[in-house]
């Protein structure tokens, strides 16, 4: 992946992807491009210096001056960060999408990270008095989930409160995301609702990472009754609170191969364990806002 | 609305079709003396020679063309006591069969010198053919681009008299009645094309060129140490005449034709979109860091274009060069074109 030649005209460097690859081979007319995205993956907005002493000219003259990377074909790898369309100009603020970790799940305090326990055996093992650590969802029998602190919460909104607090201004209605794209590694796990139902995926790619596609219309269950009064991660005007799980996958259930090939050994407390790390990543279908969460599954040795 | 994504209607999409031309330079020697015939691969069967363009043990040898020659079971060289016999009748079945076709009775026709096979006339019945690889080739031989050039008098020590063939004229009057595509006729630059001066025949789809053997007058060798083509058709088998047109060759250049359909999708942001953006440094506590106030144009910069599906999954992807400012005063279509 070098960088394209940015010493003459502007050039375009496009390829397909391996999913579209994958469609074009299938044949069966889902390669059907209906719509485009613009991306500013490569651009840092640290350093548009608008107190420039020179001038207006010389803001951004060092992200002009940013070199652009070649296009690659993972699909998942590319456009992370999209353009956003907004008719008013006049918007100071823009909500953000924060993992919520101090209402929700939070890193287990041993390894630093949220996990989940695979199977029945790792849950035994990891509990302390019959109760499950903290930090671990129970990914084996995910109805035991059954408190907040067990679940993923992702907040919408605004982090400061200069435009007024939390359930006393209202986010604008323009701006309160309803729909939100989930993406987990399908070979290790996968999403289920805050009662452990698991989801549909929308699609599995060709690099196993299952798409869910959660709308607040269609999937309300993930979604809070109304927009937020009150979040101990946003200051300001708030939209939903998400609301989710993850299950571990069969393979994950039954077999240690995975953890053998992709994985590595911890330990908490006395249990020794197997373990994978993955992310899931948690985008907002309308402003593009995208969150990546560490996730670390447990299988007890 | 905060959107991400915009609509590709259908005057946002065109189609489009071109073709590319190379030009394919092959020099005589490659075929005869540069790696000392290390990139010119036999075969136990011993019905053609590949070509290759470095030792062909390499993994980074490209086969560029193969050589073979055949005579048809009319041929006066064809006979009991020639050498390969029943293998050059085969051959020449197989490339007729495949270049010509077959009559209404199931028969293999034999190629024409002068293309016309429903009114008869002259056939080519022994000829060498140079069969070139597609990595050389491509869709097609662009016509009326084809030379090759042999010393064909002489002995294989001491060649002499140089005659170039082309498909001369072929832009405007090549043939369509083959099985395997249009084709032209090979000519000799010292001869005004006319039916009886063709000497082969060029297959631009096929990429295959077809040549009389009777253009040979000098002692072709090795293996013969006297005598003319005939005698070399007959006496020797087909990797040694191979070798013998091969030592013969002094170039070969072409024009390759690559048929290009593109799809151009027009990417249009509007002076009132894609002024803000998503990127996790876009934001300080939620506030732009492009803007000091609420009055200030919002400022995006564009590096790269993503084309979805209505799943939204990213089909595929367009890098720009340098980044593309985007603010509320401007408006921008960018073509992205998709070839196949």
């Amino acid at each position: 992946m070098a960088f394209l030649d940015n010493s003459g005209d502007i050039i375009l460097d496009a390829v397909l992807t391996d999913t579209g690859r994958l469609r074009l081979a299938k044949g069966d007319g889902s390669f059907n491009i209906t719509k485009f995205a613009l991306g500013d993956d490569e651009i840092n907005y640290e350093l548009y210096d608008k107190n420039n002493a020179s001038g207006s000219a010389y803001y951004d003259i060092e992200i002009l001056q940013t070199p652009v990377l070649e296009a690659f074909t993972n699909n998942t790898s590319l456009l992370k960060s999209k353009l956003l369309s907004i008719s008013r100009t006049n918007l100071l603020y823009l909500p953000e999408i924060r993992n919520n970790a101090t209402e929700g799940i939070a890193p287990n305090t041993t390894n630093n990270i949220v996990s989940v326990a695979v199977d029945e055996a790792t849950v035994t093992s990891l509990e302390v008095n019959s109760v499950l650590r903290a930090g671990i969802i129970n990914g084996f029998e995910l109805d035991q989930n059954n408190a907040d602190t067990r679940r993923l919460l992702f907040d919408q909104g605004i982090v400061s409160n200069a435009l007024g607090d939390t359930g006393k201004v209202a986010l604008d209605a323009d701006l309160v995301e309803t729909q939100y794209i989930i993406e987990i590694d399908n070979r290790l796990g996968y999403l289920a609702n805050p009662d452990g139902n698991p989801a549909t995926a929308s699609f599995v790619d060709d690099d196993n990472i299952a798409s869910y596609f959660l709308s607040l219309t269609t999937n309300s269950e993930y979604f809070s009754d109304s927009t937020l009064t009150s979040s101990d991660v946003l200051a300001g005007p708030a939209g939903y609170r998400l609301r989710l799980l993850v299950g571990a996958s069969t393979n994950l259930n039954s077999s240690t191969y995975l953890f053998t090939q992709l994985g590595s050994t911890s330990t908490i407390g006395s249990t020794n364990l197997f373990h994978i790390d993955t992310t899931i990543r948690v985008t907002g279908a309308t402003t593009g806002f995208r969150v990546d969460i560490p996730i670390r599954f447990l299988k007890q040795q | 609305m905060a959107t991400t994504f915009k609509t590709i209607t259908a005057n946002d999409v065109t189609n489009t079709r071109t073709l590319l031309h190379e030009a394919i330079p092959l020099t005589g020697t490659i075929a005869s003396g540069t790696y000392n015939d290390d990139n010119i691969k036999e075969f136990s069967h011993g019905m053609f020679q590949s070509v290759y363009d470095y030792p062909f043990l390499s993994s980074s040898a490209n086969h560029i063309f193969d050589v073979t020659h055949g005579y048809s079971s009319e041929s006066a060289l064809s006979g009991a006591s020639s050498v390969q016999n029943s293998k050059k009748i085969n051959i020449y079945n197989q490339m007729a069969s495949v270049l010509v076709g077959h009559d209404a009775t199931g028969s293999i026709q034999r190629f024409d010198q002068d293309g016309n096979i429903a009114a008869g006339g002259a056939k080519l019945n022994e000829a060498f053919f140079l069969n070139f690889s597609r990595l050389l080739s491509k869709d097609e031989i662009k016509k009326d681009s084809f030379r090759m050039s042999f010393l064909t008098g002489g002995t294989p020590a001491a060649r002499t008299d140089a005659l170039t063939i082309g498909d001369f004229g072929a832009s405007t009057s090549y043939l369509v009645n083959s099985p395997a595509g249009e084709y032209g006729i090979l000519y000799t630059s010292s001869a005004t094309p006319n039916a009886n001066s063709g000497v082969g025949l060029l297959y631009y789809q096929a990429g295959v060129a077809v040549l009389t053997g009777s253009i040979f007058d000098g002692d072709m060798g090795p293996g013969v140490t006297s005598g003319s083509y005939n005698a070399l058709a007959t006496g020797s088998n087909i990797n040694v005449v191979a070798d013998s047109i091969r030592n013969r060759l002094v170039d070969i250049d072409f024009n390759n034709t690559v048929e290009l359909n593109s799809t151009i999708y027009f990417c249009r942001a509007n002076h009132n979109e894609f002024n803000y953006s998503a990127n996790p440094t876009y934001l300080s506590s939620s506030q732009i860091r492009v803007k000091n106030t609420t009055s200030d144009n919002p400022v995006s910069y564009i590096t790269t274009v993503g084309l979805y599906s209505s799943d939204n999954e990213l089909l595929a992807v367009a890098k720009l060069s340098e980044p593309l400012k985007k603010d509320p005063n401007t408006e921008l279509t960018i073509r992205v074109r998709l070839d196949y």
